[in-house]
């Protein structure tokens, strides 16, 4: 009996899903009838702001994992200098365009040296050729050996962080320039435009990997490396250059969400920045499958909503947000040890 | 020049390597008894005591990663857990340190069991993430009982023998830390050389065909978890009582780079020996805390290097660090200790080849001689 709703829960993940929503729908219909009026008004505005910040904070999440999920789908890598790229891009694009006097404590400036939009694109492409460095030079040579790779990989980021370190300073004491100025109030919340705007990118990014992946003839050849490497190199793909790229990509997309997520949260680029973007990249693919784009973007509302959550109903215990999410997903994994969407690229259409 | 390097390779390696390994390890556990008579400044002391108690950590590292294959990314767990308690035993209840440390090492070993449960579902790179994140999860957890443990301050804890002076004290530390390495060093290798060693490598060879051939596949890797535990919590619990007290920070107990510390030097000296981490550790840490800062001071009192590298001393330091390590793993895969084990057997074969060589010499040469006489008699 037993094993055969283990089967179950085990070939469709839908089920966990619905269990968890009629789990949380019949808690919160006992608690509705048990209330006073005064409490289920409250409980409803924050139950609006829990919507309205979970969804944007899922969003940066997923243009935050999209890279670490891609590069391992096609390649298998388990990248940890994702987050030193997160950090080099936000670095990159604040030294881009804003000049700043050591020291000096800079809250809202105009863009002193380049455009916005240029800074971002050339912060993403010089992000973008230091991944296809780092996979020339670190990452190929040692490929398939999960832990010479990590090792090889988090060393990178500390070399990124100690090279930030001397050149910009220990302290955060400046801050990536805004994008779009001003709020707009959705639903009694005032929501910045940056917010949304990073939001929005990950959504473009998400529609945009999946039709390249589906359609395009490279992002068909990169799903054939990801099925079977071998074979597709007797079919005369260029595995390596190919990986190359797609560590440029997965690079490229770390840049974009550190620009977004450092500027719309108003936060400073400082240089042990990286640790929590990586950690947090782990929860959510982990959450949902390595190497499995849906469940990647899956894994991110999760854990954004369940971030916004605990901050929202427990402002007391702000402080064990991380373990919430840390916690979510060891919980999952003890039920599904490959995550809820546990398939690679090659499987899904 | 490239021969006479090769020559004097060779004859070290065949004075010198050719003791037996077990003799080997004495004679260097008996220099390092005796070091201490040499009167070595503090500072060199406290290094050679961390550099112990880094080897037990990567040794028990070693035991669990490289015979199970239960890829561990959070090893600083065991070791933090395990100061966290031996501080708060004496912190609160003002227990003796010999009550202390071990009770801190058993509840080490009861949390790498519980930890070892859930891991036994997962596997591979699952694996490795899920265990890297438990001691963030702690981190926070000791971040939000900040009445208890004090937040990002430091517990600080007695030493051993507080009446002693300074320089005793160090001294102490450095012979109890010595007596553990060697202690755990010699338990860690019996056991990796034992049956269960040989269980454990077939499990991580191939999980499937050992369960096939009728062995406890969960028990073996619960026993795993629990003496590597064991062994990173009593080296956690030594360091506390060593002048730093447990605190949470990047670069000590509980973070992430102690746990990768652990993993460097268990890949730079060979993942699945045990005596291979041990050497690593002296290597590394010495040339962590002390050699690369020596020679940064020598390149600049020779104005090789510009002085205002001093300032960041400690980035460069980092850079080269990292760098070493990086180039390491790409150009050297497979450690010293396995290094030096391949070039002693070579060495051996090419002995017997030798010898085998001679013996066909002698034979050739007697039977041709035998032929020269029976033709001359003839």
């Amino acid at each position: 009996m037993t094993q055969r709703i283990r089967k179950k829960l085990a070939t469709r993940p839908v089920i966990i899903l619905i269990v968890a929503i009629v789990a949380i729908l019949a808690a919160a219909s006992t608690w509705w009838y048990y209330s006073t009026p005064a409490d289920r008004a409250l409980a409803l505005t924050k139950i609006r702001s829990i919507t309205i910040f979970g969804l944007l904070a899922g969003g940066a999440y997923a243009l935050l994992a999209l890279g670490f999920t891609l590069i391992y789908g096609v390649s298998e890598v388990v990248n940890m200098a994702h987050g030193a790229l997160y950090m080099l891009g936000a670095y990159v694009f604040f030294a881009l365009t804003v000049s700043f006097a050591p020291g000096e404590m800079l809250v809202r400036f105009e863009p002193v040296l380049l455009d916005l939009r240029l800074a971002l694109i050339l912060a993403v492409i010089l992000a973008a050729i230091m991944g296809a460095i780092i996979y020339r030079l670190v990452i190929h040579p040692i490929m398939g050996d999960l832990l010479a790779t990590l090792v090889a990989t988090i060393g990178i980021g500390i070399i990124f962080q100690e090279i930030m370190l001397i050149q910009f300073g220990a302290h955060g004491t400046r801050r990536v320039a805004a994008f779009v100025p001003g709020s707009i109030t959705i639903l009694g919340e005032s929501v910045e435009w940056n917010t949304i705007l990073s939001f929005a990118l990950s959504l473009v990014f998400f529609i945009g990997l999946w039709i390249f992946l589906s359609k395009a003839k490279i992002g068909k050849a990169m799903r054939a490396i990801a099925q079977d490497r071998e074979v597709a190199m007797l079919m005369g793909i260029n595995t390596e250059r190919l990986c190359m790229l797609t560590m440029a990509i997965a690079a490229s997309l770390a840049a974009v969400a550190g620009i977004m997520i450092t500027s719309a949260r108003h936060a400073y680029a400082y240089p042990y920045m990286w640790y929590a973007p990586l950690y947090m990249s782990f929860a959510i693919v982990i959450l949902g499958g390595l190497g499995s784009i849906k469940g990647t973007f899956m894994g991110a509302f999760i854990i954004g909503y369940a971030e916004i959550a605990v901050t929202f109903m427990a402002p007391e215990v702000v402080f064990l947000k991380d373990a919430v999410a840390l916690g979510i997903m060891v919980l999952v994994l003890l039920i599904r040890p490959k995550g809820i969407f546990g398939k690679r690229i090659e499987m899904e259409e | 020049m490239a021969t006479y390097f090769r020559r004097v390779y060779l004859s070290f390696a065949e004075h010198v390597l050719d003791v037996p390994p077990r003799l080997l390890a004495s004679m260097i556990f008996l220099i390092l008894l005796a070091y201490p008579i040499t009167k070595p400044p503090l500072t060199i002391l406290y290094v050679l005591s961390v550099a112990n108690i880094m080897a037990i950590f990567a040794a028990s590292w070693d035991l669990l990663v490289g015979r199970t294959g239960q890829m561990n990314l959070g090893h600083a767990l065991f070791f933090g857990t395990a100061a966290y308690a031996t501080a708060l035993f004496c912190k609160f209840f003002n227990l003796q340190l010999w009550v202390t440390i071990p009770l801190g090492a058993l509840i080490g070993v009861s949390v790498a069991l519980i930890i070892g449960f859930p891991c036994l579902r997962v596997k591979g790179p699952y694996l490795a993430l899920v265990t890297l994140t438990f001691p963030l999860i702690l981190i926070s957890v000791v971040k939000y009982f900040r009445e208890i443990t004090g937040g990002e301050e430091p517990i600080i804890n007695p030493r051993f023998f507080p009446g002693l002076p300074m320089y005793g004290k160090q001294l102490a530390d450095y012979y109890l830390t010595l007596a553990l390495l060697f202690v755990s060093g010699v338990i860690l290798y019996k056991i990796a050389n034992s049956r269960m060693g040989i269980v454990m490598v077939s499990i991580l060879d191939n999980e499937l065909a050992s369960k096939a051939c009728g062995i406890n596949v969960t028990k073996y890797k619960l026993l795993a978890f629990a003496i590597s535990g064991l062994f990173g919590s009593l080296a956690g619990a030594f360091m506390t009582h060593m002048g730093s007290g447990a605190s949470v920070n990047y670069n000590t107990y509980l973070g992430v780079a102690l746990s990768f510390q652990a993993i460097i030097i268990a890949i730079f000296g060979g993942v699945g020996t045990i005596y291979g981490p041990i050497a690593a550790a002296y290597i590394l840490v010495i040339l962590d805390m002390y050699g690369l800062g020596k020679i940064f001071g020598w390149f600049a009192s020779n104005n090789l290097i510009p002085a205002s590298i001093i300032q960041i001393e400690s980035s460069m330091h980092w850079i080269m660090y990292t760098l070493v390590i990086i180039i390491l793993i790409i150009k050297w895969p497979r450690g010293i200790g396995r290094f030096t084990t391949d070039k002693l057997k070579d060495l051996q074969e090419a002995r017997e080849l030798e010898e085998r060589g001679k013996h066909i010499w002698k034979t050739y040469k007697r039977k041709k001689e035998e032929s020269e006489h029976a033709s001359t008699r003839s």
